[in-house]
């Protein structure tokens, strides 16, 4: 009877799902960059930031990156994405999802994405998206971790928008590409949840994108220095 | 090994008569499961123990008894207990979702089964990541008959790798990182370094190589961080155990650690290895002895002197270690020795070398040695010993010395590596280091026969997504693995990541193939090397539905994971297998 | 020849070249000359016609019954041995640092299968006496036996000395398969 019973209670509680067996919902926090930008007569805050959640198999991600200038404050750029990423290889993901720009000055954009994200050969941590919409554009962002130490952490960066037609109302021109390179040294003060950090971040707007840049009154190359923290929770 | 039948048989059959008579002898037992405070000297927590203690106490069985434990649940979760190591009916083996379905909180479960066995064991909950918050025990298993070893005390050495994050919160930071546990990464320096040494060419192709694969030579022990404890106690705090000069004292070494390997040596002794997981074997005295997550070493030793010794239990990767004492007075410290230098993993590790590692036709560095009796001889790489005048030719054209064995090399031709293993072990004093080679059961437990089959498991995993898996599935997408009841089934694994993994199979033994025939070790526990493929042998003799996994926690937990059905079985022994309503 | 009488030149051959290649070890209990164990300090062969009396010794896995011995100076004793274990064990009259320089040569044999954990293969111990070019006798303080197995070995105690009976076969030593001779007036 003994058995009888165990192996009943062992089938339901198989049924149920065993905490082994279940598929497990993980979560994250995580922003790159939460920094204070001042260049040549600019200043801005700005962050570029993902949260998660989800399984091995499935993962939804939010990610945000924004610069708010304090001059006049307003948003410059404000991005928000809602992103499904499913694992297509060993290291990559593949990315669906939306995007939607909502600056301050000029008009509101959304976008669907199509993209990859994963970690290429020599541990470069690479982001190739297609934003789909009336003004379509790519992107390409790469990142290096170097280390110095275990602790101390060199960053360089390098992010290419390409808009792939011409959408003035945003001063973006066909295959005038914004370039933004960066690098950041930073310390892992508490565990790698908290890391301070060091920089300079340079955005330099090429073709008639350039053009349209400066027809705004704006510089389309600018040096900034930055000092910010790395977060991950 | 009619002997061994003979033993089985005859404990089996008094185990009936007791049952049957009413007369046996019977212990009874409680344990209660209790949120506790982790207190390491470097960091306090909360955490899960028994009767209120992490560890919790050490359980003294009598082989040939029936026992019944009673377990409350004080916790506002599930828990579950499971008997690492104990041969009892599937139904008592304490994994969720497979054995029963747990205990609920505020539940108290009762076990009973009778004790077929004896040696030194140990508890842990199956549940969750109680295991690794503290959720552990000892068992001690005394023998009817007269063990084969004398001492005059023993003391249970149980190691333990606590750390200040919560096992949920470990699982989850390396989902998000994989890397975020590992602060021992190939820096900057470490690249001008290797520079210097080998040149900037060698350097950066040897970076680029390990860049190319996207994994670290320096990842050997998957997580860091941990503050190793003996018996709940960190280094400072040093758990020391007395006695008096002469005394030979057994030490029953338990590595209930979550992910962590140590390297154990007692500086200024000799130790006599005379039993591992809890089967005793032919006691082998080594100078150093690596003991794997979840496995159980006993070992005799016997200070003279009157004075302190460390007993210094060092991680596999260096990262970490715990000291206590065999001191003659309380307040004495034996000394702490320095870590020693990291270890690297080679492209050895990496598989790269696998064909290498066939141990049926090992090449050995200087050939193979023919016996006189015909068997290949393994593990013994004479080539690489220092040979003194006067060296004698053995029938086998080999040479050999005045027999200084506690100055030859040997772990450098250990067979349970990949050849050119950056993990390799070698002992401090340079003297013999402990090999799965030189362990010889003392009682077979089955005849040795053939295989009735092989079953290939390779053990994989992902390690940027912290994924683990067999076969490339992982658990939760993964069917059961079913055995027929008394098959003798050869497990072949294949590791094709580059962690080792402790390969814990529930309810039947682990006979681990050395290549000495009867004389195989009889294990619950075999630990896999990275590069390198290991077989071992079940005899199928115990129905019902089992848990078989890499007793790593995060391991474990990620994947690599399988349930066990087995099938069958003579008439009122077959067990009432969920899995037939299943079908 | 029989099975016996190879063992014993085996043994007594792995003995002596324990003798000849590890002096320093033996220093303390040898004269280091060709005749290993012959020496007065440990006692001598006995001769069956003064013998005292008998003492039964059964070796177990891994101790002896008796475990320790209470012998008068100068006394002839014979002692028929048993193994009644499931392992090959040695009962062998010596200094405690005899017995330690003879268990890597019992190391040796075991490694190189001479010595399996529950039999002699005398095989490999014909392949190893032939190989060995010197020095082959029997060595009477000592007698190696496999299970189930019995021996006998008179002895003639000395007047003073430290002695032990031990197994030397590999871990036996260390794991507590020896014992005193007590030596008294």
């Amino acid at each position: 009877m003994f058995t009888r019973y165990a192996a009943l209670s062992a089938f339901s509680a198989f049924l149920l799902a065993s905490p082994v067996s279940a598929e497990q919902l993980f979560w994250g926090i995580q922003a790159e960059q939460l920094e204070w930008r001042s260049g040549e007569g600019s200043e801005a805050f700005a962050w570029d930031a993902d949260a998660f959640v989800g399984t091995d198999e499935l993962k939804v991600v939010w990610r945000s990156e924004a610069e708010y200038a304090t001059g006049p404050s307003s948003f410059e750029t404000l991005e928000n994405q809602l992103r499904l990423q499913v694992p297509v290889s060993t290291f990559f993901d593949a990315v669906a999802g939306v995007r939607y720009d909502s600056p301050d000055e000029g008009p509101h954009r959304t976008y669907g994405v199509l993209g990859l994200h994963g970690l290429a050969k020599q541990w470069f941590e690479v982001d190739a998206d297609l934003y789909l919409s009336e003004y379509p554009s790519a992107r390409f962002e790469v990142e290096y971790e170097g280390l110095i130490t275990n602790r101390v952490i060199f960053t360089p960066s390098i992010e290419l928008d390409i808009p792939l037609v011409d959408d003035e109302a945003t001063s973006r021109a066909a295959f005038g590409p914004k370039l933004e390179v960066g690098g950041r040294l930073s310390y892992d003060l508490l565990d790698r949840a908290i890391a301070p950090y060091v920089g300079v971040h340079w955005e330099r707007t090429f073709g008639k994108s350039g053009r349209l840049v400066r027809a705004e009154g704006e510089d389309d190359d600018v040096v900034s220095l930055v000092v910010g923290f790395r977060l991950m929770f | 090994m009619t002997i061994g039948l003979l033993r089985r048989a005859f404990l089996l059959g008094a185990g009936l008569a007791a049952a049957l008579s009413g007369a046996a002898t019977a212990g009874e037992y409680s344990l209660t499961v209790d949120p506790v405070t982790v207190d390491t000297g470097a960091f306090t927590r909360s955490g899960i123990g028994y009767n209120g203690a992490t560890p919790g106490p050490v359980l003294r069985f009598r082989e040939g008894e029936d026992v019944t434990i009673r377990v409350t649940n004080n916790l506002s979760e599930p828990t579950s207990i499971h008997w690492h190591g104990l041969i009892l009916p599937f139904e008592q083996d304490g994994v969720p979702g497979i054995s029963y379905e747990g205990i609920a909180p505020g539940e108290t479960f009762t076990y009973r089964f009778p004790i077929v066995q004896s040696g030194t064991y140990w508890f842990h909950s199956h549940t969750g990541f109680q295991e690794p918050d503290g959720a552990y025990g000892a068992i001690v298993i005394e023998p009817t008959k007269r063990e084969p070893f004398r001492y005059d005390r023993e003391y249970v050495v149980q190691l333990t790798d606590a750390h200040p994050h919560s096992g949920n919160r470990i699982m989850r930071n390396l989902k998000m990182m994989p890397d975020y546990y590992n602060r021992k990464q190939r820096t900057l320096f470490d690249f001008l370094r290797d520079t210097r040494e080998q040149g900037f060419d060698a350097a950066l192709s040897d970076r680029s190589a390990w860049g190319d694969m996207r994994m670290m030579p320096t990842d050997i022990e998957d997580l860091q961080g941990f503050t190793p404890l003996m018996n709940g106690k960190s280094s400072a705090q040093n758990w020391t155990g007395l006695f008096t000069p002469g005394e030979r004292i057994r030490l029953r070494f338990i590595n209930s650690s979550a992910m962590t390997y140590f390297d154990i040596r007692i500086p200024g002794l000799k130790m006599t290895v005379v039993q591992a997981d809890g089967n005793n074997v032919l006691p082998v005295p080594v100078d150093e002895f690596r003991i794997a997550v979840a496995e159980t070493y006993d070992i005799l030793v016997q200070p003279k002197e009157d004075t302190p010794f460390a007993i210094f239990a060092e991680s596999m990767g260096r990262t970490s270690s715990v000291r206590g004492t065999l001191a003659t007075a309380e307040g004495q410290k034996g000394d702490i020795p320095d870590l020693r230098k990291p270890p690297l993993l080679t492209m050895a590790d990496m598989g790269m070398a696998h064909e290498g590692m066939d141990h049926g036709a090992m090449s050995m560095a200087g050939g193979t040695h023919t016996m006189p009796d015909g068997s290949a001889m393994k593990g013994m790489d004479h080539s690489k010993m220092a040979m003194p005048v006067g060296a004698h030719t053995m029938p086998d054209g080999s040479t050999m010395k005045g027999m200084d064995h506690s100055t030859m090399d040997m772990g450098t031709s250990d067979p349970f590596y990949a050849p050119g293993s950056g993990l390799m072990p070698t002992a401090a004093n340079g003297g013999k280091f402990l090999s799965y080679n030189d362990l010889r059961t003392q009682k077979p437990l089955y005849p040795h026969r053939e295989a009735t089959r092989e079953i290939e498991l390779r053990l994989t995993g992902n390690m940027e997504r912290y994924m683990w898996s067999i076969n490339g599935i992982k658990y939760a997408d993964a069917e059961p693995i079913r055995l027929q009841y008394g098959e003798r089934v050869r497990f072949k694994f294949v590791n094709e990541t580059m962690m080792t993994h402790p390969m814990h199979l529930h309810g039947m033994w682990s006979i681990l193939d050395t290549g000495k025939g009867k004389w195989n070790p009889v294990k619950h526990v075999v630990s896999v090397a990275p590069g390198t493929t290991l077989f071992m042998e079940t005899e199928v003799d115990a129905p019902g539905q089992w848990a078989f996994h890499c007793h790593l926690s995060y391991h474990a937990d990620s994947g690599m994971f399988r349930k066990v059905i087995v099938e069958g079985g003579p008439e009122g022994k077959a067990a009432a297998l969920p899995v037939k309503t299943e079908g | 020849m029989s099975s016996s009488s190879i063992l014993g030149a085996v043994l007594g051959a792995s003995l002596s070249f324990a003798l000849l290649s590890s002096g320093p070890a033996l220093a303390a209990g040898s004269h280091g000359g060709g005749h290993g164990m012959h020496d007065m300090k440990i006692g001598k062969p006995g001769d069956p016609a003064k013998v005292s009396r008998t003492i039964e010794i059964t070796m177990y896995d891994n101790y002896y019954e008796p475990e320790s011995l209470d012998i008068k100076e100068g006394e002839t004793i014979r002692f028929v041995v048993r193994n009644a274990g499931e392992f090959v064990h040695e009962f062998n009259i010596a200094t405690a640092a005899m017995h330690e320089a003879h268990r890597p040569e019992m190391m040796m044999m075991m490694e190189h299968g001479v010595l399996e954990p529950d039999r002699i293969n005398l095989e490999a111990a014909k392949a190893m006496q032939a190989s060995m070019g010197h020095g082959m006798h029997n060595e009477a303080n000592s007698v190696l036996l496999e299970p189930g197995k019995s021996g006998e070995i008179v002895w003639t105690f000395p007047k003073h000395a430290d002695l032990e009976f031990a197994c030397n076969v590999p871990g036996h030593y260390e794991t507590g398969m020896h014992g005193k001779v007590k030596l008294s007036h």
